[in-house]
């Protein structure tokens, strides 16, 4: 059964236990310049070594709660805490707080050229250690075994804009991997992949979290959602969280998913009569959720 | 509300979409042509770009001269050559300089006509340009060789004089063989090793930071550049839209391409802070100097030494 909220209510939408828990967000309201709102009212808590999916519409706000669960964006209100300790902008200054946290959370943005701003491959992989006081040659092992773990070894004295789109996504998630954070955020993790690549990167997920690695993605892709989440959480397009379960209760939840535009309803022709249904949005496969009549 | 975000049974097609119209204009050859505009020619622009850019990446992994040099000392001996330089006084010497640099792009693989072409077609005729009048009598007095007219400047007339050429020529050679040194310096070091021997030599880090990353996401508002006029040639057709029409695309794109550049530099800023960039950018060790790089130096510097000797003996200071 999925927990849902009551849809308008500002209250907390995850009611999963604090205790153990590595992020816990509280009540946030972001709106960039001021006017636009992204998130309404947000709570959720992600508990160590849980695979969370975030899922919602396009513009709904999974993206800027990434960012916030990161420390690039601070809410206008709520708060967030990680590790224990309040994340605000003045926490962020202080240079152990930041290091300790910058290690511990990763962050794979949607867009791989945002990530990929260092002139070749091994300077971009090298980055996140070298910032965070690793030495040079502790930094370059790393920066190899990472580069051999996904197969990208040859790419190493490449610039970015050699690089195709699924190389540039590996190259990102390396720049992340090698600073071994114990948190993952990942944006849209197969968006505008190909279906071997995004094979290969769910692959990779789910390696990571028999690993021990603690995974937040934000998606509106539902297939294969098993595969890669523990637990999810709806987001409406209002911007609040509006329901809570496991991917096969969420799933299951067809009105849920209409609500919150993750699925949509069409017609088809079924021996030569049309039957509306919902099918799973975004996906190549037709996932009927209702038997269609005739 | 857009029409997407209508339920199925409110949203209203327009009758002319789904009437399977014919096309607009009939298939078929009209016999008027057009040549191609500003669109044609910015996409192949745009494309020409990213060929050099490869063309100088491939030269610069060549395995010649130049390329075996560890970047820092390539830097430091062509600065010490580029003043040497500087400091020649006589045609002569300067022309066996530039002859030099010809011999050191073919020692490095890069080809001489396109080094040649690359130096030539571009700064010397702008320098040219700028000491023309020197070359005058009306700026430098002189004896004239070549007038051009006889109606007389303090009594002599106008034209080319000696002394005005012999500048003009100094200078000339004097840029050509200097644009030659910093060329090859740039053809045969990729951007990167380029970047991280100027940090080595004490240019400031943030500077460094700051055109490596200028250079890196060129290449991505190129390709943001390419796509918007590529999409505007697919749905271009005939003659129509004049330069009023196209100033307005242009200003149009420039003014989206600065929006996307903004958006693009503020979640770089934030995938960097998210690494732990706090101001101060870590790279990786550079190259260290090997016995070629010593064997150059030596060699680079006998060069020089070798350059103002004989220009001091032809110039006679």
């Amino acid at each position: 059964m999925t927990a849902r909220t009551a849809a308008p209510a500002p209250a907390p939408a995850d009611p999963s236990d604090v205790d153990g828990a590595l992020l816990v967000a509280d009540d946030l309201h972001y709106a960039y310049l001021g006017r636009f709102a992204a998130l309404a009212g947000v709570s959720l808590s992600v508990r160590r070594g849980e695979r969370l999916a975030l899922l919602g519409a396009n513009g709904c706000g999974k993206s800027t709660l990434l960012k916030v669960l990161d420390g690039l964006v601070f809410p206008d209100q709520g708060s967030y805490r990680a590790f224990g300790q309040q994340v605000t902008e003045d926490a962020l200054e202080d240079e152990q707080f930041s290091r300790g946290f910058r290690s511990r959370v990763g962050f794979v943005f949607q867009n791989a050229d945002v990530q990929l701003f260092s002139p070749t491959v091994r300077e971009e992989v090298a980055f996140g250690c070298l910032q965070l006081g690793l030495s040079r040659d502790e930094t370059a092992a790393r920066v190899a075994d990472v580069l051999a773990l996904l197969e990208i070894t040859e790419l190493a004295d490449r610039a970015p804009f050699q690089l195709s789109g699924g190389q540039k996504k590996r190259v990102a998630i390396a720049s992340v991997l090698v600073m071994n954070p114990e948190v993952l955020l990942v944006d849209e993790p197969t968006a505008a992949l190909d279906p071997r690549t995004s094979v290969w990167l769910l692959e990779l997920l789910a390696e990571l979290h028999a690993a021990g690695r603690t995974i937040v993605l934000a998606t509106h892709d539902l297939d294969g959602l098993d595969r890669v989440a523990d637990r999810c959480l709806v987001f409406g397009e209002d911007h609040r969280i509006v329901g809570a379960g496991t991917p096969a209760e969420i799933l299951a939840d067809s009105a849920l998913l209409l609500e919150v535009n993750l699925v949509h309803e069409h017609s088809h022709l079924h021996e030569g009569a049309a039957a509306p249904h919902s099918h799973l949005h975004g996906t190549a496969g037709h996932h009927h959720s209702r038997p269609p009549a005739g | 509300m857009t029409s997407e975000a209508l339920p199925r049974d409110r949203r209203q097609t327009p009758a002319w979409l789904v009437r399977g119209d014919l096309a607009m204009c009939p298939c078929g050859s009209g016999g008027v042509r057009r040549k191609g505009g500003f669109v044609e020619k910015t996409l192949g622009g745009g494309a020409a770009v990213l060929r050099q850019a490869m063309f100088s990446d491939d030269l610069a992994a060549e395995r010649g001269l130049l390329q075996r040099i560890e970047p820092r000392v390539k830097l430091l001996t062509l600065v010490g050559l580029l003043v040497a330089v500087g400091l020649v006084r006589a045609v002569p010497v300067l022309l066996g300089c530039y002859a030099g640099a010809l011999a050191l792009a073919a020692a490095s693989r890069v080809p001489v006509p396109f080094f040649i072409r690359r130096v030539w077609l571009f700064v010397p005729i702008f320098t040219g340009i700028v000491v023309l009048p020197a070359t005058l009598s009306v700026v430098t007095p002189g004896d004239v060789v070549l007038a051009l007219w006889h109606w007389h400047w303090h009594g002599r007339p106008v034209g080319f004089t000696a002394q005005g050429l012999h500048s003009a020529g100094l200078i000339v050679s004097r840029v050509a063989t200097s644009i030659s040194l910093v060329v090859l310096l740039t053809l045969t070091t990729s951007w990167p090793r380029l970047l991280a021997a100027l940090r080595a030599v004490g240019v400031p880090r943030i500077f460094v930071l700051v055109i490596g990353m200028a250079y890196r996401y060129l290449f991505l508002l190129l390709t943001a550049v390419t796509d918007m006029y590529t999409a505007r040639k697919a749905r271009s057709a005939g003659a129509r839209g004049g330069t009023a029409e196209g100033r307005r695309f242009v200003a149009a794109s420039a003014g989206a391409l600065f929006g996307k550049a903004h958006q693009l530099s503020e979640e770089v800023y934030q995938a960097m802070t998210a690494r732990g960039f706090r101001g101060e950018a870590r790279t990786l060790a550079a190259d260290r100097p090997g016995w070629l790089d010593a064997m150059w130096t030596v060699a680079a510097a006998a060069v020089a030494v070798a350059v103002l000797a004989v220009d001091r003996r032809l110039a006679g200071g």
